[in-house]
Formats: structure tokens, sequence, C-alpha cells
């Protein structure tokens, strides 16, 4: 072990940050690059489930709440590219990887928003889910990550509320926005159960995650911890939770759930969810629709700097 | 629900809160389509201070009325016929230069129009200008530039600017035909006409773009609830919930 190598394993263990101009094992760069990158994908493309509805949002102040949630989620976005760019990936490379299929994003934005209730169910379940696994990376030993995830924390709580909102006004409404919730809820809860990745006996890269304290605490925890805590909230909203076993167990101190579908996870990770394609499509669109335009910022940038030169 | 304005002011009021209210709707559709993440916020933020705007001026059109109706039913609850936007904003994005030219028009005629408003006898009517009027400013930076890069950028970007201008153009000409509401509630018409006039020439002449002439369009006017065919389809899609399940509150 050389003096740079073990002044990270020093830093690591201080609990101390790794900064962009810190020496970093290539190996710890890389899974940064991957999981930052996949945060970063995963803001964008959950832009377009919640846009499905925003044209369709049903008063004037929900148009506005959603737009400025969706809005945010770029933001978060635009945080976490440049997160990634501190550590020598440009945002054009990450944009190609995901267009190639070599990047992913979370696999929960590839499922249809069916009702207006989804919106509700995505802000407070998927949302939801997400801040549990960022507060806990609030403390992940990368500077700079750590301190675009305080910020992106304050806005996703506020989104959470956002969605538990719209989730009350449906469940307490008429029986037909009561009968759209408990769908939402019905199609919502096992995805994003499976948010949190594999068991920990299962899952690829946890362990040396864990080591680098770039993953603070284990998939199974953070998922134990949500579902402890959203048990509750089902109940006030008077909604059934669609798993039969979600019981309190005394022993453990914790709710019980059933056994996951992983078989339905990878299959949607691998790219056979109901709307993977649509959602590359639309980025790919978007983007290449639009190659005119940064070519004539570019090409406009270049006379007018010439001028000044 | 039939949503009935009486009041002349009130009128003048829904035209101003309707072109809000759809130029924000079509906005809100280049959500996650935009060329980078910071045009994407950009568009979204325009469109937030137009939602934002078009609920001050519904809520004060609904006090002049009597609170009979809220901000939301006007919204939802009106068919296209009922509706008094400007046709130049419900024109659709068909594609960047379309949604930026649009912007332009409405941003230079939004600008002086609200300048007017802000010395306006109806003090409501006075206070929401002089604060929508910084809005206004961003929003007319945004264009201006844009207007300026695509113009100026490429000899694509020219054209297809061009081209939505030369478009969009037929449906400025009812925006100064002037009736008697417009005379008594906007402070200086002919001035609005002439600034908006000197101020286009002047944006498109620096941008290496022209204001063609355009036929005099046979067209009936927004001022009597007509539109284009765009408008039904906008509002089938906004005006879904509220109109599928009228006993929600949402």
């Amino acid at each position: 072990m050389d003096k740079f190598e073990q002044a990270f394993n020093e830093l690591i263990e201080k609990e101390l940050k790794i900064e962009p101009r810190d020496w970093m094992p290539e190996k710890y760069r890389e899974h940064l690059i991957r999981q930052v990158s996949q945060h970063a994908h995963s803001e964008v493309i959950g832009m377009q489930p919640e846009g499905n509805w925003l044209l369709r949002a049903p008063s004037l102040r929900a148009k506005q709440v959603l737009l400025a949630k969706i809005q945010d989620e770029g933001g978060h976005g635009l945080y976490l590219y440049s997160v990634a760019e501190t550590l020598g990936i440009s945002r054009q490379e990450m944009i190609e990887q995901l267009h190639t299929g070599k990047a992913k994003y979370s696999s929960i934005f590839n499922y249809p928003t069916l009702n207006w209730a989804d919106i509700g169910a995505v802000g407070w379940l998927v949302d939801g889910a997400a801040i549990t696994n960022q507060v806990s990376l609030q403390k992940t030993s990368y500077g700079p990550y750590s301190r675009g995830m305080v910020r992106i924390c304050k806005e996703e709580s506020f989104h959470q509320r956002q969605g538990y909102e719209i989730m009350m006004q449906m469940a307490f409404g008429t029986p037909e926005q009561k009968e759209m919730a408990q769908d939402a809820l019905n199609r919502f809860w096992f995805p994003a159960l499976m948010m949190f990745g594999p068991h920990d006996k299962d899952s690829a890269h946890s362990s040396q995650a864990m080591k680098w304290k770039i993953k603070i605490e284990s998939n199974d925890q953070l998922r134990q911890k949500f579902i402890d805590h959203t048990i509750k909230q089902i109940e006030y909203l008077g909604l059934t939770c669609p798993d039969p076993n979600c019981k309190w167990n005394e022993e453990t101190g914790h709710y019980d759930h059933s056994p996951f579908n992983w078989d339905e996870f990878w299959n949607v990770v691998n790219g056979n969810g109901p709307c993977n394609q649509e959602r590359l499509d639309h980025h790919k669109k978007a983007h290449n629709d639009n190659k005119w335009v940064r070519e004539a910022a570019a090409a406009y940038a270049l006379k007018t700097e010439a001028q000044v030169a | 629900m039939k949503i009935t304005i009486e009041n002349k002011d009130a009128m003048s009021v829904i035209r101003l809160a309707d072109t809000s209210v759809i130029l924000a709707q079509r906005l809100a559709e280049m959500c996650s389509n935009g060329l980078t993440l910071e045009e994407d916020i950009a568009l979204s933020n325009i469109s937030l201070d137009l939602f934002g705007r078009a609920d001050e001026l519904y809520k004060i059109a609904a006090r002049i009325e009597g609170n009979k109706f809220t901000p939301d039913e006007y919204v939802f609850h009106r068919n296209e016929r009922e509706y008094y936007n400007i046709k130049l904003v419900e024109q659709p994005n068909h594609d960047f230069a379309w949604v930026i030219a649009r912007q332009l028009l409405h941003d230079i005629y939004a600008k002086e129009l609200f300048t007017q408003l802000s010395t306006s006898s109806n003090h409501e009517v006075a206070g929401l200008s002089q604060k929508v009027l910084k809005e206004i400013k961003y929003s007319y930076m945004h264009s201006h530039d844009w207007t300026n890069r695509l113009g100026l950028g490429t000899a694509e970007s020219n054209e297809r600017m061009q081209r939505a201008l030369d478009h969009l153009m037929k449906y400025v000409d009812e925006l100064f035909n002037f009736d008697e509401l417009d005379k008594k509630f906007i402070p200086d018409p002919e001035k609005l006409k002439a600034v908006w006039f000197s101020e286009v020439d002047k944006i498109l002449g620096e941008s290496n773009l022209k204001r063609n002439a355009v036929a005099p369009p046979s067209m009936r006017d927004f001022r009597e609830g007509f539109h284009s065919e765009h408008m039904g389809h906008l509002l089938s899609i906004m005006q879904f919930l509220p109109r599928a399940y009228p006993d929600a509150k949402w």
C-alpha cells in the first residue's frame, strides 16, 4: 500500500470527505461514476411519468405544484451530473451511455402512471423510498455527492408531502377517487419496495461500497425502515396494503412482508418493463430533435466571442 | 355549469387571464422535452409564472363578479367559445423556433400592456401589473436572447425561425383590433400597437430576420371567443379530470 492509498484509507476511517483532487482508488471512482450518473439519469427520466399527468393536472394549484416539482427533479439531475463531472466524465458522455443502454436509471420509472392518484403515489412512495436512501447518502464519503444530497433531500421531503397531500385528497374524496388511490397503491407498493435493490446477501456492489462508506446503510435496513414508516400512513388513509402478509411482528419489532417477485424486478431492469422503450425514446427524441438548436447556440457563441476578442 | 361573465372590466381581466393560462399550458408541454436541462428548467419557470399570473387575474375577475365562480371553475368549466385568449398563444410547439417566436411576439405585447396597466384605475390590476412586469422582463430577456441566437446562429436555425415568424404573424392582426372594452381598459391602445411594431422590428432586424407582410387574415376575433382548431384539443386535455368527475374536489 503506497502513501496515497494509506491517506485515502485514513480519510475513510475517520469519516472525513474525499474531495475531487484527492487520490482515490480507480474502483472507488468507477463505482461513484456509475452510482451518481445512474442517480442523475433517474432524476431526469423520472420527469416523464410525472409529466404524463402535468397537462391534465386538475386544478391551477395542482398544476403549479406538479410543474415546480418536476422542475426540481431536473435541477437535481443538473447537480448530480455536475457531481459526476468532478470525477472526470462529461455530461455528454453520460447521456450517450444512457442512450446506448450502458448506463441505467432507477427501474421504477419504467412503470406507467395510469391515473391522477399515481402522481400522489409517486411522490409518496417513490420519492419516499428515494429519501430514505438519500438521507443516508448525505453522509456518503465523497464530498460533492454528500453536499449535493443535503440540498436534494430538502426538496425531496417537500415532494413527498406533495404526494401524500394528493393521496389524502383522493383517499378522502369521492368513491371513484378512493378507488384510484387504492389502485395506485396496489401498483406502486412492490415496485417501490424493490427500489431499495436486491437483498443484502444478493447485492453485487454493496459490500465494497459499504467499506468505502459510499453506502452507509444496507438495502434491507433501508427497506425495513421505509416499510415500518409507511404502513401507518396507509392506515391513516384508510387504504389497504396490497401485501396480506404485511403484519406487525412482535419478535423482530418490525413489519413482515411477503417475498418479492425478483423475476419481475430483473425483467424490468433488463429492459422489459412496461415503459423502458418509451422512456428512452422520449429522451432520445428531445435530445436529437433539438440538435439544430444546440448547434445554433454554439455557432452564435463563437461569432459573438469573436466579436468580443 | 354555465359560467357567465357580466361585468365589462371582469371581461377585460378574463381576456388577460385566458391568454396567460393557455400560454402556460403550452409551455408546460415542453417539460421534459427541452434541448438541455437548463432550458427545460427555464421554460418551466416561464410557464409557472404564467399559471401564477392567470390565477391572480381570475381572482380579480371573480371578485368583480361577486365571487360567483372560482378561478378553477373559469379554467376547467368553460368551452372553447367561452375562452377569450389571443389566438397566438394557443399555437402549437411545432419546434423550438415556434416556442421562441410565439414567446417573443407575446412578451413584447405583454411588456407594454402590463406597463400601461400598472397605472390602471383598478388598484388590484395596477398592483398585480407592477409585480408581473418583473417576470415579463425575464421572459422577454429569454425570448430576445434566443431570437438573436436562432436568427444569427446557423442557416438552418435562421430558416426555421423565419418560418415560425411568418406563420405566427397572421395571429398578430387581431391583437390591435381594439374594441370598446379595450379602449376603456387599456390606457393607451394606439401606443401599445406602435411600441409592439417598433420593438419587434428592432429585434428581428438585429437578428437577421424579417417581419414579412401578411395578407389580412380572414379570421374571427378572439374577443368574441373564436379560436384556431388547436384550442379544442388543448382544452380537452387540460379539462379532462374535472369534467369526467364533476363531484370530485381536487
